[in-house]
């Protein structure tokens, strides 16, 4: 009659051992492995399989974006193999077909029916007011950051976590300091990482209007692109084209009009649109035609 | 019928003086606060992953209550052999199964209200609303849904012998129909007959528990269900409790009980 | 004197999984009759069959053939049960209770109006003598005590026929002499006691008629003298009747 209390009991005791220890053992893990923190508790306790965790909270942090919408292993999720999230945020290119709004298929019968009224069956995002439609809760994006937080620390080696969840930290939620020291981290854990590089200058440009801190970490960032050997190169095209035509950007508004153009000119190798870039290396081109004749009349 | 309430009313003060309760209740204040003092990126309004746990660990701990108190019901009767002088009184037996279903299904409906009130306290914490109605509509389908458990763990403390066997039983059947109920049709078409009948049958004939679970709509404070679709489901509830408790009853008739 | 426990070719064969080799036959035809206001003993070697009677007698355990009834009333109406009290052997009664509540419950069963449920509960505690530990939980209980809690909850309807299974089982002297003055004031009360014993000596001296059952069946019934008749004592005429010979005894 009493098992189940004397097990709730051991459980119990079990627990409290289990705190007790991790928060014995955790700084001398920490003096072992180096300076790496946060990581190392799932490290032990979970092994490689963490990254399967990572992975899953990555996408629940999408189906919290979705106010809970959204197809399990049984639906077809056509329209959901890229995170909609970062898709958002410009951190993958979309790679989905299918309706977002019928997953579910046409109505199989009557349980399949009747048992719709019970879940969220609207396609809403949160950064569009979720299900109730009320713009004014647009902020709620935050929702999604715990989960996303909980990716990083188990997979801290994935940039994309990190890219993804600054770039809603800064966009939506308007805290930038969160988003620089989160960066950070990622940064520590993937010093090779140019999406994180180039996520750390747009916010250095965007939001802190920092020109000489954002070259210098987009320049870095394409060091590292360039690092990379051609395989790798050729998969990962569309972020060197946003570093570099970011680059562009800056030194076009710094007045360094032929460094822009070099850049533009990095960037047509790999752009899938290369003659868009064209126009822009044309109208540069026009603007110094513009300026030249004038400079010289200021000599005199 | 007052007969019945006299063995619902011994089940109930079982479960309030025994510690289970109190302990699964703790665990998930514990948890839940801990989870709350969390910080994440400074920003103390984040409320929606908290609730998933709440709502998670309250799920968890009401199948654990509602199946390890149904299940040991009747066979520790018999073991102890309180049966006896029980049904030696001009109690009939199937007044003792439905007691005894009462007794646990009013039991679970307590620890529920204390459960969803932290919750509601939890959520109002984080997010400064008290919708009522929506946490009414899915404490009441949590209700029913345990009711359909209760049910479900009488008529299987009555087929199998051991308490244990039939708790791990019943865990394994009503976590089944939550995870893949909904979906036992897509299953089946990806079988070959006579394999794919029977998975249909069963689709057909399962309670679909997954009805009662409207979790994922209060986390994310969508609007409420329409009352005729809950009246519908819980109407569908009550007849699988029925259909169990009589099933209980035609087993429970002709069994010796020494 | 009418009939209130009667019994007519009562046969009960038990199937039990763990006995392989199919059926196990607990009583064959048995006729029994106890009459209002007798106290009877209802005698027997351990696996005789007492037990068995018992069970059919309270509709526990259906018979194979022949019929039971109480008060005139087949025992498979629940019924049959609303004027007797039962006290099976070896119970634990819910330990989470206290003897009061436990009272309390039982009587709810019977339907007993709330005043007249306080009034019967402080009698029968009284009784039993446990009025101290009424609101104790009974899992503090000792054995005796909790025999005693056996016996409230037997009478708390007042019920006009009593079946007790070994009474007095594990109780010591003391506890067995309780027992014992209790069964004798019911009698005096003008309740009808069936009551099953393999403790001869108490039977001898509460006892009005008795019955010896062996092996399923109906050996010898009677007044104690009737049975004691020629024999020493009861205890002898027992031993005799279920066939054991004392002088080829080791
Ligand atoms: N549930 C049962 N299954 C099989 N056999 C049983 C069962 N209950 C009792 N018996 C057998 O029936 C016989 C009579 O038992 P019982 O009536 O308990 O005897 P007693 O006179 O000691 O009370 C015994 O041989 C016992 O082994
Ligand atoms: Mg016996």
């Amino acid at each position: 009659m009493n098992s189940p209390r004397i097990i709730f009991l051991l459980l119990l005791a079990l627990l409290v051992f289990c705190f007790g220890l991790a928060a014995q053992l955790s700084p001398q893990f920490q003096s072992w492995r180096g300076s790496r923190s946060g990581g190392d508790i799932f490290n032990v306790v979970l092994g490689d399989s963490r990254r399967m965790f990572a992975q899953s909270f990555y996408v629940k942090a999408d189906a919290y974006y979705h106010s809970g919408y959204y197809p399990t292993m049984f639906d077809n999720k056509e329209a959901f193999q890229t995170q909609h999230m970062a898709e958002d945020t410009g951190a993958v290119n979309s790679n989905n077909h299918g309706d977002e709004e019928s997953f579910l298929g046409p109505k199989r019968n009557w349980i399949d029916a009747f048992g719709r009224h019970f879940f969220p069956d609207r396609h809403t995002h949160l950064d569009e007011g979720g299900p109730t439609d009320d713009l004014s809760g647009s902020e709620n994006v935050r929702e999604i950051l715990p989960w996303l937080k909980l990716s990083a620390d188990l997979d801290p080696d994935n940039p994309q976590t990190y890219t993804v969840t600054a770039y809603w930290l800064r966009e939506r939620m308007h805290k930038v300091a969160e988003a620089d020291v989160f960066l950070h981290e990622g940064l520590r854990n993937n010093p090779d990482s140019y999406d994180i590089l180039f996520e750390l200058g747009r916010l250095y440009d965007e939001s802190y209007h920092d020109t000489a801190r954002a070259r210098n970490v987009w320049e870095e960032a394409v060091r590292k692109w360039m690092k990379l050997d051609a395989d790798a190169q050729s998969d990962n095209k569309l972020v060197f084209e946003q570093i570099t035509t970011h680059l562009a950007q800056l030194e076009e508004n710094a007045g360094n009009l032929p460094r822009a153009i070099d850049w533009l000119h990095a960037a047509q190798k790999v752009s899938l649109t290369p003659d868009v870039l064209q126009k822009r290396i044309d109208d540069i081109q026009k603007k110094m035609a513009a300026l030249i004749p004038v400079a010289p009349a200021k000599l005199y | 019928m007052k007969n019945i309430f006299a063995v619902a009313g011994v089940v109930i003060k079982e479960l309030y003086r025994r510690k289970d309760f109190y302990v699964l209740f703790i665990i998930t204040v514990l948890i839940c606060l801990v989870m709350a003092s969390v910080n994440i990126f400074n920003d103390p309004k984040i409320a929606r992953y908290l609730k998933e746990i709440c709502l998670l660990l309250v799920w968890i701990s009401s199948l654990v209550i509602a199946i390890t108190t149904t299940a040991r019901q009747i066979p520790a009767e018999r073991e102890n052999r309180t049966l006896l002088p029980l049904l030696a009184k001009p109690l009939t037996r199937p007044q003792l199964i439905f007691g005894k279903f009462f007794g646990c299904w009013f039991a679970c409906g307590l620890a529920l209200l204390c459960f969803y009130i932290f919750f509601g306290a939890l959520a109002a914490a984080r997010e400064h609303q008290w919708p009522l109605l929506d946490y009414f509509q899915a404490a009441v389908m949590h209700w029913f849904m345990l009711g359909i458990v209760v049910a479900m763990t009488l008529l299987g403390s009555l087929v199998f012998a051991a308490p244990s066997s039939n708790s791990t039983i019943c865990f394994v059947i009503i976590g089944g129909i939550l995870f893949v109920g909904r979906h036992l049709d897509q299953v089946a078409t990806s079988m070959h007959e006579p394999l794919r009948a029977i998975v249909n049958a069963l689709y057909f004939t399962i309670p679909h528990l997954e009805f009662y679970d409207l979790r994922d709509l209060i986390i994310h404070n969508w609007p409420l269900i329409e009352w005729k679709y809950i009246v519908l489901a819980l109407l569908y509830a009550t007849a699988y409790i029925f259909a169990f408790l009589l099933g209980a009853c035609l087993v429970f008739r002709r069994k010796p009980v020494n | 004197m009418t009939a209130i426990l009667q019994t007519q070719k009562l046969r009960v064969e038990y199937r039990s999984r763990e006995m392989r080799q199919g059926i196990k036959v607990a009583l064959l035809g048995l006729d029994l009759e106890v009459r209002a206001g007798e106290v009877f003993g209802f005698l027997g070697p351990n696996g005789a069959g007492k037990t068995t009677t018992m069970n059919v007698l309270l509709g526990f355990v259906p018979p194979t053939s022949g019929a039971a009834s109480l008060f005139g009333i087949d025992v498979r109406q629940p019924i049959a049960r609303q004027r007797i009290g039962y006290l099976p052997e070896l119970t634990y009664y819910y330990k989470f209770l206290t003897a009061e509540e436990l009272l309390r419950f039982y009587a709810k069963i019977f339907g007993l109006a709330r005043g007249e449920t306080d009034k019967r509960i402080a009698e029968l505690l009284k009784l039993v003598e446990l009025e101290h530990a009424a609101k104790r939980p009974i899992k503090s209980y000792s054995k005796g005590m909790q025999q005693r809690v056996g016996l409230a909850q037997a009478l708390i309807n007042n019920p006009d026929l009593l079946i007790l299974d070994e009474p007095t089982s594990g109780l010591d002297p003391l506890g067995r002499m309780k027992v014992r003055e209790i069964i004798q004031r019911l009698k005096h009360d003008g309740k009808t006691v069936f009551f099953s014993s393999h403790e001869l000596g108490e039977v001898e001296t509460v006892c009005d008629r008795v019955a010896i059952i062996h092996q399923g069946e109906l050996k010898a019934i009677g007044g104690v003298h009737e049975i004691t008749g020629k024999h020493a004592s009861l205890e002898k005429a027992f031993l005799e009747i279920i066939g054991f010979n004392s002088s080829t005894a080791p």
